[in-house]
């Protein structure tokens, strides 16, 4: 036992320093890249806290969710709304784009937790799609399809620089917040829930109302993101809401790795760099998305990052 | 008083009958076999205890109170758990972290979101393992110990959550005779040392008369006998059931 | 509101009702037997639409072209369910639902591309066929006919899914093997060519479902989507996995959305969820579903 331990600590040393570099990295980008790669970056750190949002509730407890994009707009609806209609403080903003997102969350979830399996899955991209309707068709208040324009940060963040920083700050925290949710007592308990419900259940564990609060925590930070991005890209439209857009958390955290925490980051990062590439010669991005989606269940179940576990620990017992 | 009632609890499914109006009453502290044929009903009976399947018409009580439309978890909650007839682990967690998972759950640490969950309760969990001979496999994954071990584990990780009415579906199911003393052991351990109320179903009756206190006999979902070893051994009734044919 | 107005909106309801049933029975029969969600049926039934409209346009068949194009269209929708079946769908069996979901969830992405790839993103139409190209009048207001071709449509597949599965024995082995797959296996009967055949069989459905539908209303992308959600709240009203469920899911939704819009165009599904929810709350299962446990 006392060799297992120093194992886990030894690979957890190897970690720290991949971290430390990625950090480093990150903080001194601005320096480095272009105006254009640093805005990719902004994007692919903001979709990686709506992968990371998708994979609570995926890779943590089970559930797939096809309508986290629903959330990311509508925390990016309520701070362009309030920002742009009632001139709102931009921090209070954020933090109401987050509570939005997070109660109707609350609201959706209720119905959602009441089924399992294929029924949740279809039922989030129900609700969904009931959201991005409304969102479209109220145009006197949310500008329909036109969506929302002219929604600035304060002076201090209008510089790409600035709001990358930002972006970073809020990235990190909330990376730093899911981290510990999922290793707390919690986050056993939606392991436990992923591992065997039934058994879960018969240790006293109310299945449904640990999913709300899971579901709520997901749709609170997919509405952060779409919170920090929308002020960046100065608008917002109904697309934000669509099924379509609700596939790229699922594609990044499949494809980096749904059975680690740091997968859907790699996963999103990958995709929003592809994308970017992508966007260059064609609008067909929706098919592409479906292609790697079936290439990564056919010919990498696990994920990037899942794959490169299994060879970890292959070797590892083959040294044994 | 009784510990545990059901009274004429009925389970249908469709136009089968598995559960035929069962009134039974459990001791407080016995531990108390339910025996039957195959497909008698008492994994069924076992269900509706424990709320895993609706009962259709009857009563259960505990303790006095009336738990009949009670969901599992509120069971479970009040202090009655269980282990399966296909036992009922988390195959890819740890030994250890199964019987985390089940006093996390039990003392009410579930809600805790930022401590790491690798510090709560480590004395609790490497005793419970401890009491069940696991210590050793506290590293090894779920789905890799023997099926032995892996009946132990579900034993423990049931103990976790401290539970006054432990209902055990085929403990010594699958098990070696060395394995079905040891489970012996271990169950009479946690009737006198712990004070356990435990009600379980068993096929083999070297187990049922070795440590039951009272046998209750299901054929075909209804109750035939129910009483101390000695009485239902010399029914007739019984030995008709079980050898078919005339007594 | 006057009865005829009443009446009027209740007829367009059994219209919409049925069209609702043609497409839900489709996915309902690939659940019941495969036990896979096939996300992608509303992708199959808008591109049978699109199939359609085209096969429509260019055989110009007199008279008798648009029924041409719709059984040609739902004969080639079969094809695409087996080609999807056997390459994709077969080899996830013996995954979880997860990646199965994922799969199809991949094929509805792909297919929503291709449809804009090959007919752009405007709003198709195909005129009303002869006999139904013109209205009936009901207490004065005027009903097209072409919604009684839909409503005996849904009726002939009523009766002809009805004959199937309880008057046939494919029937007999649909339904044991609903209930008990490898039982039916261990009586020789070859399970992976059943599935590929209930699998085409919902795909023919979905594609004439979507022919169906091209001269009732307008053919544009993201009727998958739509379709998939509706037919989705059918089946959660009507109860999962029950064919007399899903008539009555298909019932109550055209209702639902017929009244809906008369009252307010905008929320008319918003109606849909509303009864959807309370279901969820009242009986999860659906009104003719069986509780889990």
């Amino acid at each position: 036992m006392e060799q297992h331990r120093v194992e886990k600590q030894a690979s957890w040393l190897k970690w720290k320093w991949w971290l430390i570099l990625f950090l480093i990295a990150f903080f001194i980008a601005p320096f480095i890249l272009t105006e254009f790669y640093l805005t990719i970056l902004c994007e692919a750190l903001v979709m990686s806290l709506l992968a990371l949002s998708f994979n609570l509730l995926f890779g943590y407890m089970g559930q797939l969710s096809f309508g986290q994009a629903a959330f990311y707009g509508l925390g990016g609806y309520t701070v362009a709304l309030l920002v742009t209609k009632l001139h709102f403080n931009f921090w209070l903003s954020m933090i109401a784009g987050v509570l939005v997102a997070g109660l109707i969350g609350l609201i959706i979830g209720y119905f959602c937790v009441r089924l399992r399996g294929i029924y949740f899955s279809i039922l989030t991209l129900a609700f969904g799609q009931l959201l991005f309707f409304i969102i479209y068709k109220w145009h006197n208040f949310t500008g329909g399809d036109d969506g929302i324009q002219g929604v600035f940060p304060p002076e201090y963040l209008k510089s790409p620089t600035a709001y990358y920083y930002f972006i970073l700050i809020v990235f990190l925290l909330s990376a730093f917040v899911l981290w510990r949710l999922v290793h707390s007592p919690f986050g056993q308990i939606m392991k436990g829930m992923r591992e065997n419900s039934v058994r879960t259940e018969f240790l006293g564990i109310h299945i449904a109302r640990y999913q709300l609060i899971t579901f709520v925590i997901a749709a609170a930070l997919a509405g952060l993101a779409g919170a920090i991005w929308v002020p960046f890209y100065r608008s917002v439209a109904p697309f934000y809401l669509m099924w379509i857009k609700s596939g790229e958390p699922v594609m990044a955290a499949i494809l980096g790795g749904p059975s680690t925490f740091y997968g859907p980051i790699l996963g999103m990062f990958i995709m929003t760099f592809f994308h970017a590439w992508v966007l260059a010669f064609t609008h067909f991005w929706p098919v592409i998305m479906g292609t790697l989606i079936l290439i990564v269940i056919f010919l990498l179940p696990g994920g990037i990052l899942g794959f490169a576990q299994e060879k970890l620990r292959g070797r590892r017992s083959k040294g044994t | 008083m009784a510990f545990l009632q059901t009274q004429a609890v009925v389970k249908d499914f469709g136009k089968l009958r598995a559960v035929n109006s069962v009134t039974l009453d459990i001791r407080k502290g016995d531990v108390h076999a339910i025996i039957g044929p195959n497909g008698a009903g008492k994994s069924t009976y076992f269900n509706l205890i424990t709320g895993y399947h609706r009962i259709d018409s009857g009563k259960v009580l505990f303790q006095d109170e009336e738990i009949t439309k009670l969901p599992s978890y509120r069971r479970c909650k009040l202090g009655i758990t269980r282990s399966f007839q296909i036992t009922s682990i988390y195959p890819k967690l740890t030994v250890y972290e199964g019987v985390l998972m089940a006093i996390l759950a039990h003392r009410k640490a579930s809600l805790h979101f930022f401590s790491s969950a690798k510090k709560y309760f480590k004395e609790d969990v490497w005793r419970l393992l401890e009491d069940v001979g696991l210590e050793d496999q506290a590293n090894a994954q779920g789905d890799s110990i023997s099926h032995g071990d892996k009946k132990r584990l579900e034993l423990a990780i049931t103990l976790g959550t401290e539970p006054e009415l432990l209902l055990l579906d085929e403990p010594t199911c699958g098990m070696s005779p060395e394995e079905t003393e040891t489970t012996i052991t271990l169950i009479n351990k946690l009737s006198q040392v712990r004070g356990l109320t435990i009600l379980f179903t068993e096929h083999d009756m070297g187990v049922v008369f070795g440590i039951a206190k009272r046998i209750s006999v299901l054929h075909q979902g209804t109750l035939i006998a129910d009483g101390d070893p000695e009485a239902v051994r010399a029914s007739e009734e019984v030995q008709k059931v079980y050898l078919g044919g005339a007594a | 509101m006057s009865f005829d107005v009443i009446f009027n909106q209740f007829m367009s309801g059994i219209a919409r009702g049925a069209l609702l049933f043609l497409v839900a029975s489709g996915l309902s029969l690939t659940f019941g037997v495969l036990r896979v969600l096939n996300f992608a049926h509303g992708s199959l039934y808008m591109l049978g639409a699109f199939i359609s409209y085209s096969l429509w346009k260019y055989l110009l068949i007199p008279v008798v072209g648009f029924y041409v194009a719709a059984v040609l269209a739902a004969l080639i929708m079969g094809g695409v369910g087996i080609l999807i079946e056997f390459f994709l769908l077969r080899r996830l069996y013996s995954r979880g639902w997860p990646e199965q979901l994922l799969a199809t969830y991949a094929i509805v992405l792909i297919i929503t591309d291709i449809v804009k790839w090959c007919w752009g993103g405007e709003f198709l139409s195909i005129p009303r066929p002869k006999p139904f190209a013109g209205a009936v009048f009901l207490f004065g207001f005027p009903f097209p006919s072409y919604n009684f071709f839909i409503i005996i449509l849904g009726l002939a597949l009523v009766i002809f899914l009805w004959w199937l599965v309880y008057k046939t024995r494919l029937g007999d082995i649909i339904r044991a093997a609903a209930h008990d797959r490898e039982m039916v296996s261990a009586l020789g009967i070859p399970i992976p060519w059943l599935f590929t055949w209930i699998f085409m069989l919902g795909s023919m459905i979905a594609g004439l479902s979507g022919a169906a539908s091209a001269p009732y209303g307008a053919i544009a992308l993201g009727m998958d989507i739509d379709i998939i959600v509706e037919c989705f709240a059918v089946v959660v009203i009507g109860g999962m996995g029950s064919l007399p469920g899903t008539l009555l899911g298909s019932f109550i939704v055209g209702q639902v959305y017929s009244f809906g819009i008369m009252y307010k165009p905008e929320l008319a599904l918003a109606f849909i969820f509303i009864v959807m929810a309370v279901v969820l709350i009242i009986r999860p299962w659906g009104i003719f579903g069986k509780p889990e446990r």
